[in-house]
């Protein structure tokens, strides 16, 4: 059943209260006028008993007036002496008060029935008696009711002589009204109906009488009293019931009705809570009041839990786009920002910078990650105070920033940028134990006139901070169409080859890179290098990786490398049973997929007949940031065939630290220090053959690369190296060779 | 007190045998009577009414109740006046086409009615204008068996206008006659301010003035009595003394007026009683 609401509810009961009252009203009325119609019909029938009384009482009248006339002396002296007769008709009989008022004509008649003397005019008697008397006869003459009534006169009442007859000739309704003093029959419209000419006897003649009823005023006024007192009173509860009605309006259904709406706004997720204004005026029903007092209290708490949970979610939405460590706008707030900027707007004298830290990867593996934090911090630091009140600048991620400088020319965007650089020249980096500054690069690109749109002017920011990578570039490079062209054309190429080599591994052309087992300078196994075939141009991997870290696509790059040397073995492009080194990026040895991935290669090869052996070589090992699971994976990926390289050691990214903590099977020295072999001091050499002792000793073996030299590979030979690569062996994918040939 | 009772008792008794009569009179007019037996041997008494009254007139009855009692035959006739059957006083209104003379002869007709009842002697009592009527028969159909009359508070058929007026009144009465003019008139008679009669019905009545009246009862060889209430207002003023004038025997029965009622009714049935003793 759906529910009612309080004011459907209360239209109900009022009108229902209303029709109620109405039928009430009605059923009285009818029954007031029932009764008034019984009465009615009562009061006919009492008319017609009065009639019939006043009948009764009238003949009797008429026989008593005749026989007193028939019995006067004088009536009989005329009978016997009629020569007076007309003067006693028409004068006599009246003086003598013999006749009642009613009797219009008398008249004598002599014992045959002749009328003593004829009456001239009316009303008159007949000449002739119309019958047998004692009669009585009704007669409608000219519209007026009459009776003409006959009696017999005697001699003496007990002589039996007759002497003649008496005529009468009565006013009925005169008769009538004397006989009887009317309160219910009215008699002014008396109608005797009679058959044809027939003629009745007056005592026989009610049943043919019409008449009406009198109105009887009291009950006309008592119907009128009660009728006026019920129209009254029901319009009076009628109009109480709209007053009720008014009344259950404004004091418990406007008020109710309110309280849902408020209850449902509360309901409703995008309503403003809460607003509250309805129930500041108090209520006049004590309990809506106790009602709208406790709302009220409850809206106030909840308009405060609200506005903290409102504060809260701001501080939450500001935090959750503000980085940790910097304190400035992160990636999340840059992606919405520039969301909504628009993607596709076109721009006017919008600028575009991207700021990068050189060699932070350097840094941190040097002085440690609190250093590298407190570098982070100070180039944020630096770069917000260079830049205007209200320019926002974003952490994109690791030690790379940008900032979007709306309403700026180029050259007040070459301005700002400079001056980012000249506060960061100024700070002082020594308190952090660094010897040497720390420096950023910085890429502009600005849209002047509507022409470009954010995506474009990404693109163009991060070609010029391409070109500010690039070595022998100046620290700021503002995007020019003049260098751009080639620029564009080759760095578009890359991130498209990249980005479709991800998607498509067999854009991945991979070569192999003897690595020779000393000291009998046997191939023991290859390095995989990756390059990409695109759009029939071969993109080597200095232009690859650039590409790869700095979109974060290490792991998913790596994983599409796995899946191009899966596919060399797959068509033996590497011969069965040849050994493959295979280089994984600090994200990717952390990464679930790229380890599953190995893991599985590993697998495969290890149930193959033959066959081969897998080396993973882990780069970058100063960005692993998950040790622990670093340490875990790797040892899967012992646990299951596959031995563990530490590549670059000795350099920025790799040191002796991790050698403690990762359980590796080869140390693949960094290019840079070999070059000490050859350029370094005779202190610089010493500690390079100690440590190269120091990890063979700890039972690691040890992997030289670059060797170009014959005298190179003495050297590390005579250090205790057991395997090289390098140009000395041939340049990668100039030959594949089996196993057991150098 | 005691003989009122008895008077009274006896009254009832002796009207409870009053025997209703009706006679024929010539004219077929039928007259009623009331008869009441009496002692055989005393003289019958004809009582006639006064003038318009019937014989159920309180005095008459009182009269023959007493009469009655004392032994007498009473005969108390009422005259017809031209109504057969009459039994109520005529009205002074009425049509009044009979004459002093119809009366006398009914009373004629009553004598002979008596004589057939075989009455020894009859004696005549008239009471007020009923004098009168007695006297006239008497006068006109004198029987040998009516052997006294005895007049009662006697007075004329009186006009209320002078002698004079009373005269010429008769001359135009006798004039009308005299043409058989038979149109009714009203004219103030006797106790009647408007009495309504032919010319011939009213001069029969005027005739009798009391001039007639006293020289007639003084010539009736019967003896003539006239008994008379002192307080008579009914009469004229020396009536009675006219009546002794005139060597008529007359009682006055003092303080009594017309109609002889209250206590002089014993006084007139007192006296009448002395006249019959006297027969």
């Amino acid at each position: 059943m759906n529910s009612l609401s309080i004011g459907r509810l209360s239209l109900i009961f009022v009108l229902t209260a209303g029709l109620l009252v109405i039928g009430l009203g009605g059923y009285f009325w009818h029954e007031i006028s029932r009764a008034t119609e019984s009465l009615g019909v009562s009061e006919h029938e009492s008319a017609r008993q009065e009639v019939a009384q006043a009948l009764q009482t009238t003949v009797q009248h008429m026989r008593e007036s005749g026989q007193a006339l028939a019995n006067w002396d004088e009536t009989r002296q005329q009978l016997v002496f009629p020569e007076y007769y007309a003067l006693w008709r028409d004068n006599r009989v009246r003086d003598a008060n013999m006749m009642p008022r009613s009797v219009l004509a008398v008249a004598l008649y002599d014992k045959s029935g002749s009328i003593l003397a004829k009456q001239e005019g009316a009303p008159a008697l007949p000449d002739r008696l119309p019958g047998k008397a004692p009669l009585s006869i009704y007669l409608s003459v000219a519209g007026q009711h009459q009776v003409d009534y006959y009696i017999p006169v005697h001699a003496d009442a007990g002589a039996g002589i007759l002497l003649g007859y008496l005529g009468l000739k009565f006013d009925l309704l005169n008769e009538l009204k004397r006989a009887h003093s009317f309160r219910y029959a009215d008699l002014s419209g008396l109608v005797v109906r009679l058959p044809g000419n027939s003629r009745i006897d007056i005592e026989n003649s009610l049943a043919h009488m019409r008449f009406g009823v009198l109105k009887n005023t009291n009950q006309v006024a008592f119907q009128r009293l009660f009728q006026d007192a019920l129209l009254r009173l029901t319009l009076a509860v009628l109009v109480s019931l709209l007053f009720a009605a008014w009344l259950l309006r404004n004091f418990l259904v406007r008020p109710l009705h309110n309280f849902s709406n408020e209850i449902n706004a509360m309901r409703t997720v995008s309503a403003n809570l809460p607003h509250g204004l309805i129930f500041k005026t108090p209520l006049h029903i004590t309990e809506l009041e106790s009602v709208r007092q406790a709302f009220s209290d409850y809206q106030e708490r909840l308009a405060a839990l609200h506005e903290s949970l409102a504060q809260n979610s701001r501080d939450f939405f500001d935090q959750a786009r503000r980085d940790a460590l910097t304190g400035v706008y992160n990636r999340r707030a840059y992606d919405e920002d520039w969301h909504s900027l628009g993607e596709d707007r076109r721009l006017t004298n919008v600028a575009l910078l991207l700021f990068d830290c050189d060699h932070f990867k350097a840094i941190n593996d040097t002085y440690g990650h609190s250093v590298g934090d407190a570098v982070i911090r100070a180039i944020a630091t630096s770069l917000q105070a260079a830049l205007r009140g209200g320019d926002k600048l974003y952490r994109l991620g690791g030690d790379e920033f940008s900032t979007v400088l709306v309403d700026a020319d180029p050259l007040h965007a070459e301005a700002i940028a400079e001056r980012c650089l000249d506060h960061l020249t100024a700070h002082d980096f020594r308190q952090y134990g660094m010897s040497e500054p720390a420096t950023i690069s910085i890429g502009v690109a600005y849209s002047q006139a509507g022409e470009l749109s954010l995506s474009e002017l990404q693109k163009r920011a991060d070609l010029a901070m391409y070109a500010a990578k690039r070595p022998d570039s100046p620290k700021m490079v503002i995007y020019s169409e003049g260098m751009g062209e080639l620029t564009a054309l080759v760095a578009n190429q890359s991130i498209n080859a990249v980005f479709q080599a991800i998607r498509d591994p067999g854009l991945l052309e991979m070569t192999y890179q003897a690595v020779m087992h000393l000291p009998l300078v046997q191939k023991e196994y290859v390095e995989a290098l990756t390059r990409i075939r695109f759009n029939g141009e071969l993109i080597r991997p200095d232009a690859i990786f650039p590409i790869v870290q700095a979109r974060k696509l290490d792991s998913e790059f790596d994983l599409a490398v796995i899946r191009a040397i899966a596919r060399d073995m797959a068509n033996g492009f590497l011969p069965p049973g040849q050994g493959v080194s295979i280089n994984l990026s600090a994200p990717s040895i952390v990464n679930a997929k790229v380890v599953d991935a190995m893991l599985e290669l590993v697998r495969v090869q290890s149930v193959h007949p033959g066959g081969r052996k897998i080396v993973v070589e882990i780069t970058e090992t100063a960005l692993i940031t998950q040790m622990e699971l670093a340490s875990a994976n790797i040892g899967q990926l012992r646990a299951a065939g596959a031995l563990v390289a530490l590549d670059d050691f000795g350099s920025g990214y790799s040191s002796l630290r991790y050698l403690a903590t990762m359980p590796v099977d080869l140390v693949k020295f960094d290019i840079s220090m070999l070059r000490l072999l050859e350029n370094g001091d005779p202190r610089q050499k010493l500690i390079l053959e100690e440590i190269a002792q120091m990890v063979l000793t700890a039972g690691y073996e040890l992997v030289a690369e670059g060797i170009e030299t014959r005298a190179q590979l003495d050297k590390i030979i005579g250090m205790g190296f057991t395997h090289a690569q390098g140009f000395y062996f041939g340049k990668p994918g100039e030959e594949i060779e089996p196993l057991g040939h150098s | 007190m005691v003989r009122w009772i008895f008077l009274a008792l006896a009254a009832v008794a002796v009207s409870a045998f009053a025997e209703p009569v009706e006679l024929q009179m010539p004219n077929k007019v039928v007259a009623k009577a009331e008869y009441r037996a009496g002692e055989a041997g005393k003289p019958t008494v004809l009582l006639m009414h006064g003038f318009l009254q019937t014989h159920e007139f309180p005095t008459i009855q009182r009269l023959a109740d007493g009469l009655a009692s004392a032994g007498y035959s009473v005969l108390a006739p009422t005259l017809t006046l031209g109504v057969t059957h009459r039994k109520q006083s005529l009205a002074c209104e009425a049509i009044h086409t009979h004459t002093i003379g119809d009366g006398a002869k009914e009373i004629a007709q009553w004598v002979n009615w008596l004589k057939a009842r075989n009455a020894s002697s009859i004696v005549l009592v008239g009471h007020s204008f009923g004098s009168v009527e007695t006297l006239v028969y008497m006068s006109a159909q004198r029987d040998p068996l009516v052997r006294k009359l005895i007049g009662v508070s006697a007075v004329e058929g009186r006009l209320k206008v002078d002698g004079a007026q009373r005269e010429k009144v008769i001359e135009e009465l006798r004039a009308l006659v005299k043409k058989g003019d038979k149109k009714l008139f009203t004219q103030a008679f006797s106790f009647c301010p408007k009495y309504l009669a032919t010319p011939q019905s009213m001069l029969s009545h005027l005739e009798w003035t009391p001039e007639r009246i006293l020289k007639t009862a003084s010539h009736l060889p019967i003896p003539v009595v006239f008994i008379m209430g002192s307080k008579d207002d009914r009469i004229g003023v020396n009536w009675i003394d006219q009546l002794r004038k005139s060597r008529l025997k007359v009682r006055v029965i003092e303080g009594a007026n017309h109609f002889m009622d209250g206590d002089f009714e014993f006084d007139l049935l007192d006296n009448v009683l002395l006249e019959l003793k006297s027969l």
